[in-house]
């Protein structure tokens, strides 16, 4: 931080005004000058809002006008490189001040960012195409200058009377998402908060980001509004039923983060800045701090009985720095809980169970997974998993697929990998939360920790009616004493294989862990785990 | 002379006693639990033994570890301080088996004096005068109120069998007794099965004073004159001081006599302490309470008037020296007053504090004394006793002393953990205790009077450039750290929410038009405003006035300034999202986790129920999920009934939420 510039040599020559001052010319100058120094910053002013009228609607909703937005996301002082404010100036008769969009360089979480903000006080925040090539430049900025992009998106999509000047060409609209995909792909972050309308291709915005945020009753997403879907198929939707906060954060996943308002949607995202991977010039560890919620109750809150599930947050809670958590999708899929943290001052992703897997974990671990594998942050599973969800319904709607996707990613991913068995570790569960087979660096074992192909009463019970339905076929019968008789020692051996020394016995782990010493020897692994460059980024093919 | 003595107590008194220890080339050892690793007293021993856990229990009361660490370091002496094992005649005992000499009284004249009732009998039979009363054991209402005729009125009425002052009842005239007296009989047969009943004068507003004796072992007793301890909080004394400005030269004398008789009366041996309850009214009289076999708390204010360190001479009674041979003053010189700084909030009823102390500068001047447990750095815990430091101080004349002391608190900055040194100097401008008008209820009827004081204008201003960084940023070569809210045209100001010690919230802004910050407090105009620090000072100007305070930043990059006794504890805050789900509540219907059956529902429609309440359980894949309340709130609906099979994210039924108060 301490970056002194270093003094002029004194073999510099230095320059001296010949200017006479004061002089008739000089004071002509200045004058001409002032004047029109005055008149830009007054139509610089002209072009920074809309009319009063939108902005006085914007306000009466409960919305923060977009530059007070930009200023509640900066840090507090941040300068701020504003980028073509007068843009669109006298075109599109004046309707357009600064094309409706605002971008420019900030400082988020003290990191240096493109911001690229909606004003949709400027006709709904639609594309103009002066709009499309000034949020283009902005993402050609971040491009060549590595900068994470943030879009603060509330924009109603294509001014439509100009749409042959907006949509079809090269450098139009759907450049916007072509820049994304392959900044994303270079590392640079792409992150959206949804503060409004992102309707048709705009809605692209946040699905093509690498995470996203979005307002509850006020950010919407579809590709077509409820009059489009009304005329395409007689259906009746409110806005907030098609697309909607709660819809996108717990039904389709197309949102990570739900807010409150602007204030708390723009509060996630600095949070999201502060996970992003390091600047090469930072050194990236930060100060140590002692978790806040009280380790020594660590065995109190971890169920003896493997019926009665407890939230695996009571041990993040336990081994992360200062008890903090940037959770990650904390609405969708939430029988697997994800997000990022530090130990001992070192980023980690977390990927813990809090239940059975269903598709939709699956595939939140999946997007997951990789946000980390992009950002260079080691993983850690912390893994309890009886397996995922099963039922007709589930294996129609693909879950073997979305299970494969987790498993490609944490396959596939190249940043180290930790993983803990905290409780249960069966069947494909396992794979998808980085058991053995899966490489990760280090694998260890609570003394609570059962592996196995299945739980005992699960694998008993499903010997018991293929057996049942062979005796009953051919006609014989099978008391419940005899049954008992059968599946008792197959729960006695389920019990003795699964057990976690049967497993450190056989090197199936690099050793059974008390729990309260997890936060110490990850820490201690973390050092060990980032000494190793790491491969460039390649996965399997997802199955979608 | 004893070669090593270890200090069997922590904080001020063992670093206090092992300073004498060091002044007479006596080794030093100190005890100290986990918890005091770092602590002072262990820092500034010739050796530390470590001596068990946190729990007092186990480490400094525990009379068997401490022996044992005496014997492992060859201790030929144990001093025990005050507090912990000082009283405990089963450690003297144990000290005296194993060869170790305790530097107290014998273990006999501890007992005599432990038990509070029995030793007012001892002395009231030789003749020391104890709070005149009745013990109504046996008697008949029409007996007592006899003999409570002879007592004087207000009467005190207290059940035998009771304690810590339940059942007690003030009576202020003869005929009111009848009814009290059957009445209190009633209550202490209901409370403790038993109802008789004791009687005893009630002192209004009374003074604590205490006399100072020394005894040697060849039955030789002197003393050294009185200590007023009637500025008190709940018993717990805050500010004592020698000489009492209540005590005449003839009082002191008939004093000074009862006090050696009840020394004598015990077979007492080195320094202890007859505290006696005396009548505001200038009668003469006075009554024994008890007597503290240990050196005080409040032993300075005799040492500074007297001109003796009363810790030596503990040790040279207790080597068998005579008191003959001691250079004992004859008269007192001057007078010293001390306070107890405690790590507790006079704002918050006065509940102990703690934390690190982050930085700590001791007052100096002629006659001031400081004696303390703590430095820069040291961990101020819930364990122990949380008095930190005691500050003495001595002049020609009663005022110069208060005076002394008052500068003496203003100029002692303790920041990191809040103190109770702005309520000490608010009692020591008193106007009661500036006319020396004490009493023992004093303090309590005074507390009304403390007053939270408002942060300076001057504090708020550095607080907020320190939260902008503004200390920082102009060392910087980088654009990005030196142009501070830059914008094209203009600067934009930064504004932050301080948090001011627990509760008060303000709003700031700050605003760089280079080369000056402007800075604006709670929507006030914009003032210029700059800081500089001067190592752990911080000088702020801000408008047209210059402040400068003791300042420290935390961990956390709060900031802690103190002025003049008082301290703030300036934090930024922003808002995070555990504060605004907390704020959000729990709308909307409480959903199922897991397809599942709804197996049972522990609430009904109209329940009231708080955050985290189990409301049903829902029972899938073999496993129990509770469904808990995610805020407080009151049921509304109850959507789905028990054996019902549920969908992912089915209603099973609807919290309305409390409404909120915002802080």
């Amino acid at each position: 931080m301490n970056l002194v510039m270093p003094k002029p040599s004194s073999d510099t020559p230095q320059l001296h005004t010949t200017a006479v001052i004061p002089s008739r010319s000089f004071a002509a100058n200045q004058a001409a000058l002032d004047a029109l120094v005055t008149d830009l910053r007054a139509t610089r002013e002209r072009c920074s809002k809309g009319p009063d009228a939108a902005r006085d609607r914007h306000v009466a909703r409960g919305k923060l006008l977009p530059r007070d937005r930009v200023e509640a996301l900066l840090d507090p002082g941040s300068p701020f490189l504003e980028l073509s404010p007068m843009a669109a100036y006298g075109m599109y008769d004046g309707e357009a001040p600064g094309a409706g969009i605002i971008t420019g360089i900030g400082r988020v979480a003290g990191r240096l960012v493109m911001v690229v903000a909606n004003d949709a006080t400027v006709k709904g925040g639609t594309y103009y195409p002066i709009t499309v090539k000034k949020h283009l430049r902005a993402q050609e900025i971040a491009r060549e200058n590595r900068l994470p992009c943030i879009y603060l998106v509330d924009s109603g999509g294509a001014f439509l009377p100009e749409q042959d000047d907006v949509f079809p060409d090269r450098d139009h609209f759907g450049r916007i998402f072509f820049n994304q995909a392959n900044m994303s792909a270079a590392g640079i972050a792409q992150l959206a908060a949804v503060l409004g309308s992102c309707t048709a291709g705009g809605a692209y915005v946040p699905a093509m980001s690498d995470e996203a945020v979005i307002v509850a009753n006020q950010g919407t997403i579809f590709l077509g509004g409820p009059p489009l879907v009304k005329a395409a198929t007689g259906e009746v939707v409110t806005a907030e039923d098609l697309g909607g906060g709660a819809l996108h954060a717990r039904t389709s996943g197309v949102i990570d983060h739900l807010a409150d308002d602007d204030r708390h949607a723009l509060s996630i995202m600095r949070a999201i800045v502060d996970t992003l991977a390091d600047d090469p010039t930072e050194a990236g560890v930060a100060p140590t701090e002692e978790p806040t919620m009280a380790t020594g109750d660590l065995h109190g809150v971890v169920s003896a009985d493997s019926r009665y599930p407890y939230d695996a947050r009571e041990i993040i809670g336990r081994i992360v720095d200062g008890s903090r958590f940037q959770e990650f999708k904390s609405e969708y899929g939430t029988t697997l809980v994800s997000g990022f943290a530090r130990i001992y001052g070192r980023r980690v992703g977390i990927v813990a169970n809090n239940g059975v897997l269903f598709g939709e974990s699956a595939t939140k671990g999946a997007h997951f997974v990789e946000l980390c594998d992009q950002r260079g942050i080691p993983l850690v599973f912390l893994q309890n998993i009886t397996g995922f969800m099963v039922g007709r319904d589930y294996e129609a709607a693909g879950i073997a697929k979305h299970g494969a996707k987790m498993v490609t990613a944490v396959a596939c991913a190249r940043v180290p990998k930790l993983t803990v068995i905290v409780g249960g570790s069966f069947g494909a569960g396992n794979y998808s939360m980085c058991g053995r087979a899966y490489s990760p660096r280090f694998l260890w074992m609570w003394p609570n920790a059962r592996i196995s192909v299945m739980g005992g009463d699960q694998a008993a019970a499903v010997l018991a009616t293929v057996r049942r339905d062979q005796i009953e076929g051919r006609g014989g019968t099978w008391s419940n004493e005899a049954e008992q008789e059968f599946t008792g020692p197959i729960k006695a051996q389920y019990e003795q294989q699964g057990h976690a020394y049967y497993s450190t016995a056989r090197l199936w782990d690099d050793g059974v862990i008390e729990p309260n010493d997890t936060r110490k020897v990850l820490g201690l692994a973390l050092e060990v785990v980032n000494r190793t460059p790491l491969s460039p980024i390649s996965n399997g093919i997802f199955r979608m | 002379m004893f070669s090593t003595v270890l200090v069997a107590n922590r904080g001020e008194i063992a670093v206090r006693i092992m300073r004498t220890l060091r002044r007479l080339g006596i080794g030093s050892v100190a005890v100290y639990s986990d918890a005091d690793a770092g602590a002072r007293h262990v820092r500034e021993a010739d050796v530390a033994v470590a001596i068990g856990p946190a729990s007092a229990h186990e480490s400094y009361l525990s009379v068997d570890r401490i022996l044992q660490a005496a014997l492992r370091v060859g201790a030929d002496a144990l001093h025990p301080g005050y507090g912990f094992l000082a009283e405990n005649a089963q450690l003297a005992e144990a000290c005296r088996a194993a060869g170790i000499a305790f530097i107290g009284p014998p273990a006999a004249a501890m007992l005599a004096m432990g038990d509070k009732i029995e030793s007012k009998r001892m002395v009231a039979a030789v003749g020391v005068p104890v709070v005149p009363g009745v013990d109504g054991r046996g008697l008949r209402d029409a007996d007592i109120i006899d003999a409570a005729r002879t007592l004087g009125f207000p009467i005190l009425i207290k059940p035998s069998a009771g304690g810590g002052g339940k059942g007690m009842r003030l009576v202020h005239d003869a005929a009111q007794l009848p009814a009290e007296l059957a009445a209190a009989r009633r209550e202490s047969m209901g409370a403790f099965g038993d109802d008789a009943l004791l009687l005893e004068r009630y002192l209004e507003r009374p003074r604590h004073i205490e006399i100072q004796i020394a005894a040697d072992a060849f039955g030789d007793v002197v003393h050294l004159g009185e200590r007023e301890c009637s500025l008190q909080r709940r018993h717990q004394k805050i500010i004592e001081e020698a000489p009492s400005p209540f005590v005449t030269p003839a009082l002191r004398h008939a004093m000074g006599l009862q006090a050696i008789a009840v020394a004598r009366a015990c077979g007492y041996v080195n320094l202890g302490t007859v505290e006696f309850i005396v009548p505001n009214d200038a009668t003469g009289e006075f009554f024994f309470m008890e007597m503290n076999t240990r050196l005080q708390v409040e032993h300075p204010v005799t040492e500074m008037v007297c001109g003796l360190d009363l810790v030596e001479l503990q040790l040279r009674l207790a080597t068998g020296e005579r008191l003959a041979d001691q250079a004992l003053p004859v008269q007192a010189d001057g007078h010293a007053i001390e306070a107890r700084v405690y790590a507790e909030d006079p704002h918050h009823g006065f509940l102990p504090t703690g934390g690190t102390i982050l930085s700590l500068r001791e007052p100096v001047g002629p006659g001031v004394r400081v004696d303390s447990g703590v430095q820069t750095g040291s961990v101020v815990g819930s364990h122990y006793d949380p008095m930190l430091a005691k500050v003495i101080a001595h002049g020609r004349t009663r005022p110069e002393a208060i005076a002394r002391l008052d500068m003496a608190l203003a100029n002692y900055p303790i920041l990191g953990v809040p103190t109770n040194i702005a309520h000490l100097r608010s009692l020591l401008r008193d106007p009661y205790v500036v006319e020396g008008r004490l009493d023992t209820t004093l303090v309590e009827r005074l507390i009304g009077n403390v007053a939270v004081s408002p942060i300076d204008p001057a504090a708020l201003a550095a607080a907020t450039l320190i939260t902008a960084h503004a200390d920082r940023r102009s060392t910087s070569g980088s654009a990005w750290e030196s142009s501070f809210g830059w914008r094209h045209g203009g600067a934009s100001p930064a504004s932050f929410r301080l948090r001011i010690d627990h509760d008060r919230v303000t709003v700031t802004t700050a605003r760089y038009v280079d080369p000056t910050w402007l800075v604006s407090i709670d929507g006030a105009p914009e003032s210029a405003a700059a800081i500089e620090w001067d190592q752990d000072r911080l000088r702020c100007r801000y408008g047209d006035t210059t402040a400068t305070f003791d300042a420290a930043m935390a961990t956390d990059d709060s900031l802690w300034i103190g002025l003049g006794g008082q301290t703030w504890h300036v934090s930024s805050i922003g808002i995070s999202r555990a504060e605004r789900s907390e704020q959000a509540g729990s709308a909307g219907p409480v959903l199922s986790p897991m397809p599942g059956t709804l197996l049972a529902v522990h609430v009904t429609q109209g329940d009231t129920v708080i955050a985290g309440e189990a409301l049903a359980i829902v029972e899938a894949m073999k496993m129990e999920h509770i469904v808990r309340a995610t805020g407080p709130g009151v049921i509304t609906v109850v959507h789905a009934s028990v054996g019902q099979q549920l969908q992912m994210f089915q209603p099973i039924l609807t919290v309305e939420p409390t409404k909120g108060t915002e802080p």
